[in-house]
């Protein structure tokens, strides 16, 4: 942030006071919540699956991401954002939280280049690096300044996203155990062909089942899960991924402490299943309160995040 | 470098780093608490010079990312031992709040800058706590008073000899509980190192010592029984040999009944080394005002007093109502100059005598009559006087007077003479030594923060304020700080501190401790100590080895008080001092000569003992001849000369 100013002000463009962070303006989370249909990969349809055995202990490490944007001054209509993002593995040894490697941070100025004077994109990319909001987009920009700032955020995300996936990779190519990683897994191809990958999904905009299936997934108590099933996205690798139930959501909403995992789909995927679950459950406490999500949130992540606030670039 | 770090210094807007406060983070198990001392090294110069502050841990806190204990309650489950089989432990910190001790440079004065932080080497705490100006070089004067220990640090702790015995700063207070504390310990330990370490150049010093209480000081001459490795390590380490004192000589007043000295060091093998301590006439009038209360004596009967004082005592005194002259040397002497004057005043029907009232001449005769009884042992009918040696004190020698039998105002006499004269003596610089640390036990007792305003009180307060130029160092003792006169323990250069009572800690005297040093100081180990010295910046925690002589207790057990003699055995044994070869049997013999008068007898002992003839028994005998005459019964002749019985372990 400090970087984005100091540019900005050497290139003569007058910076007021950063607004709230772009992920925090409920206009740009609006997408509407669904249903997919998916296709049984344990058995012929979905079904409820108590996982056997106690709960233990298997996860090595876990992987995380955090991103923040915030726009930190207009030209015109044009919203310049700082975006700084960072992610990092932590690795479990004594059951101490430490990071594996590097953890990766990076920062820049995200701006749609064609909407600015060339001498000023020029004058900013000497002093901080610039990603343009553009480039690759099947669409031009609206020109209006919250499409301009949605860009800007889904840039941000992907810049997250590209040093997750970097670190996934390391992983399975260098890591000595399961990781799990705060969110799914398709997205990386390493990830998803690795047996040493758990994805756990904790925010279920996209419900995976058949409207018919929806009450077995809704309805699951805690310590069961669903049967395996695969999901459908011609842009995404495939993988194995099933419900289950962290903590028990009496009367509270029927998404509490449920999270979906996936898994590269390989081998016994009923045994495997199985054995991740109980990884999952195991890592139910330390609980991650007081992060509001902390039903669906194991401890180690959160751990993740905390470590990764207090790196991230400011 | 990175190795030796510890932590790093965090300041935040809530809470920020001063000039004279600064926090840090270290590892779960680092090896600091409170009381480490740490180094912090910035990597921003300022004028130039990269600053190093020095700091003392004072606080320590531990907390975890959880924002409320009921977090973990949920996290659990309700069930406490299930957080115990969680994976993963929760983030912890330990962050410590240190007080500077010192900043390099000293100028400009700024807040604690962000840097990393290391334990202290054993130069760091010189450093840290001023000693590299005192303790090295052609003006070294250090005195050790312990050694600092912490992560692994083992740092000698000097206390600067111009602050502790003057004449900079002056005087020592210790406090702690009774028994815990090991005051009296530590007090013997720093005579050891002062009488070590004390530069010639700085004079000679001595110390006298109040026994107040058992047998607490009565065997500072014998070696200790347990001395363990580690406590001839730290002697080793801090330049002190683990040896009793070697120069050590006792007072004691006789016990009421004359026979034997109110002490417990009486025991056959060492009761030769205790001197009784007398006084007479004389030396008790100058410290009336000690023993007669306010009540007792108005202004007309201090008139009196000072008229006795400066016209009768020690000089031939006339006057018409009186039968003859009177010289007026003891008290036997004065009761007769008294009982003389109030027969004549009564046979001349005079109400006043020299403007003094007869009802006052009563008073103040019943008052000075009843000394020498409440004092008896320490105050002779007979004006027989052993003292101190005022003049010929000996360089680095102990002299502990036993007042621990004695009833209270003869300990207030005792104190106020002994004091009293050491300040003549060194005004005139006619002690013997340039220095002497008296050392107070309880002064709860005798200098107490409220209560009637005692001499002995007034005396410990003209000490402690101006006792320093004179090179009268008080070392005082006490168990609650807060109850000793402001003035006595506010004139201490130097303060120690041992087990501290929790209610002691937090009345106000202790307010500027944080409450982790106070919690330290009221779980303190025997043997350590809080130190706080004009150098030092802050209280510093250190560690001094036992004393290198017998304790009380075990001194008695190791040589348990003689049984209560009888007369003879009691002239025999104060004689055999002089003389090893008198035997009981020829005590006997003479003392038949005196009948059943054990007053004379004592007396003739007594003095006896004060002229040391090279004839005792002769000397002995002659002076119970010039009290008593004679008696010849029957017309017999001299009773012969018993001789020696064969079992007599004296003979």
């Amino acid at each position: 942030m400090r970087a984005a100013i100091r540019a900005l002000r050497a290139a003569g463009v007058g910076v007021g006071a950063a607004g709230a962070p772009l992920e925090l303006r409920p206009a740009f989370d609006d997408a509407a919540p669904r249903v997919e249909p998916v296709t049984p990969l344990e058995g012929d349809r979905l079904a409820v699956r108590v996982v056997p055995g106690a709960p233990e202990p298997g996860i090595r490490a876990f992987l995380d991401g955090i991103q923040r944007s915030q726009v930190v001054t207009h030209i015109g209509a044009v919203p310049l954002v700082h975006g700084a993002v960072a992610a990092a593995v932590r690795r479990r040894e004594a059951r101490q939280l430490r990071t594996w490697g590097e953890a990766r941070r990076r920062e820049a100025l995200v701006l749609p280049v064609a909407a600015l004077e060339p001498t000023l994109v020029g004058a900013l990319g000497a002093v901080i690096p610039l990603v343009d909001t553009t480039a690759g987009e099947p669409t031009p920009p609206s020109g209006h300044p919250q499409d301009l700032a949605a860009r800007a955020l889904t840039a941000v995300q992907r810049m997250r996203e590209a040093e997750e996936l970097a670190l996934l990779a390391a992983w399975v190519a260098e890591g000595d155990g399961p990781l799990l990683v705060d969110g799914g897994i398709s997205g990386s191809p390493e990830g998803a062909r690795a047996d040493a990958v758990i994805g756990v999904v904790k925010s279920h905009r996209t419900l995976y089942a058949a409207p018919a299936e929806l009450p077995l997934v809704l309805g699951l108590r805690e310590g069961e899960r669903t049967t395996a099933v695969t999901l459908h996205s011609p842009r995404r690798n495939p993988v194995a991924s099933w419900y289950l139930r962290l903590r028990d959501p009496g009367a509270r909403s029927p998404l509490f402490g449920l999270v979906r995992v996936e898994v590269a789909p390989t081998g016994d995927l009923t045994a495997r299943a199985d054995a991740v679950s109980r990884w999952v459950l195991a890592e139910r406490a330390p609980s991650a309160l007081p992060d509001p999500r902390w039903d669906v949130m194991v401890y180690g992540i959160r751990e993740c995040e905390e470590y990764l606030t207090a790196i991230l670039p400011r | 470098m990175t190795a030796s770090v510890l932590g790093r210094v965090v300041a935040t807007e809530r809470r920020p780093n001063t000039p004279h406060e600064f926090h840090f983070w270290t590892a779960l198990d680092a090896p600091v608490g409170v009381g480490t001392i740490v180094r912090v090294e910035s990597t921003r110069p300022v004028n130039g010079v990269l600053p190093s502050v020095y700091g003392v841990v004072t606080e320590g806190f531990g907390y975890t990312d959880l924002q409320t204990p009921l977090h973990d309650v949920l996290g659990a489950d309700g069930v406490p031992g299930s957080s115990a089989s969680a994976p993963t432990e929760r983030t912890e910190i330990r962050l410590y709040t240190a007080a500077v001790l010192r900043q390099v440079p000293e100028e400009p004065l700024q807040p604690v800058p962000i840097g990393t932080v290391h334990l202290a080497t054993e130069a760091d705490v010189q450093a840290a706590l001023r000693m590299d100006t005192y303790v090295q070089g052609s003006d070294a004067r250090g005195i050790p008073v312990g050694a600092y220990r912490s992560g692994g640090t083992d740092a000698a702790v000097h206390l600067d000899a111009d602050f502790l015995l003057g004449p900079e700063a002056a005087h020592l207070a210790i406090s702690g509980v009774s028994g815990l504390a090991t005051k009296t310990s530590a007090v013997q330990w720093l005579l050891a190192s002062i009488f070590t370490h004390l530069p010639a150049r700085k004079g000679k010093v001595a110390a006298v010592c109040f026994n107040v209480k058992g047998p607490d000081l009565c065997f500072i001459d014998r070696p200790a029984t347990r001395l363990d490795p580690a406590d001839r390590a730290l002697y080793d380490a801090l330049g002190v040999p683990a040896e009793p004192f070697a120069q050590v000589r006792y007072f004691a007043p006789w016990h009421a009944r004359g026979t034997h000295l109110a002490t417990l060091r009486t025991h056959d093998a060492l009761a030769d080394s205790v001197t009784p301590l007398t006084w007479g006439l004389r030396e008790t009038l100058q410290y009336a005002e000690v023993l007669l209360s306010r009540e007792d004596i108005d202004a007309k009967a201090d008139a009196l007093i000072d008229f006795i004082k400066e016209r009768v005592v020690d000089q031939r005194f006339e006057d018409k109502l009186l039968e003859g002259a009177h010289e007026v040397r003891a008290f036997a002497d004065l009761e007769r100059w008294f009982r003389e004057l109030l027969q004549g005043m009564e046979a001349a029907n005079q109400e006043q005598w020299r403007t003094h009232h007869i009802a006052t001449i009563r008073k103040v005769r019943n008052r000075l009559g009843n000394i020498s009884t409440r004092c008896k042992g320490l105050v002779t009918d007979d004006g027989t006087v052993s003292d101190l040696p005022f003049g010929a004190f000996e360089d680095r020698a102990v002299y502990v007077v036993d007042v621990a039998q004695l009833e209270e105002d003869a300990q207030d006499l005792v104190f106020a003479r002994i004091i009293s004269q050491l300040r003549e003596h060194l005004e005139k610089r006619a002690l013997g030594v340039e220095q002497v640390v008296v050392f107070v036990d309880e002064l709860n007792k005798y200098a107490p923060s409220d209560g009637a305003d005692t001499y002995v009180r007034q005396m410990l307060l003209d000490i402690a304020e101006r006792g320093r130029y004179l090179g009268l160092v008080l070392f005082g003792a006490q168990q609650f700080r807060s109850q000793v006169h402001r003035r006595v323990v506010g004139n201490s250069g130097t303060q120690l501190f041992g087990r501290m009572d929790a209610d002691e800690l937090a009345t106000p005297g202790y307010q500027t401790l944080a409450p982790a040093t106070k919690a330290r100081l009221a779980t303190l180990e025997k043997g350590q100590l809080m130190v706080r010295h004009p150098h030092f910046g802050q209280p510093i925690f250190v560690r001094f080895p036992r004393p290198a002589v017998l304790t009380g207790r075990e001194g008695v057990e190791q040589f348990p008080p003689a049984e209560v003699p009888t007369l003879e055995m009691a002239v025999t044994k104060t004689l055999r001092r002089l003389d090893a070869s008198i035997t009981v049997g020829q005590v006997q013999d003479i003392l038949a000569l005196a009948g059943d008068d054990e007053e004379a007898i004592l007396r003739a002992r007594n003095v006896t003992l004060l002229k040391r003839p090279d004839n005792v028994l002769a000397f002995f005998s002659k002076q119970l001849r010039k009290r008593v005459a004679p008696e010849v019964v029957g017309g017999r002749g001299p009773a012969p000369l018993r001789a020696p019985a064969t079992d007599d372990e004296y003979g």
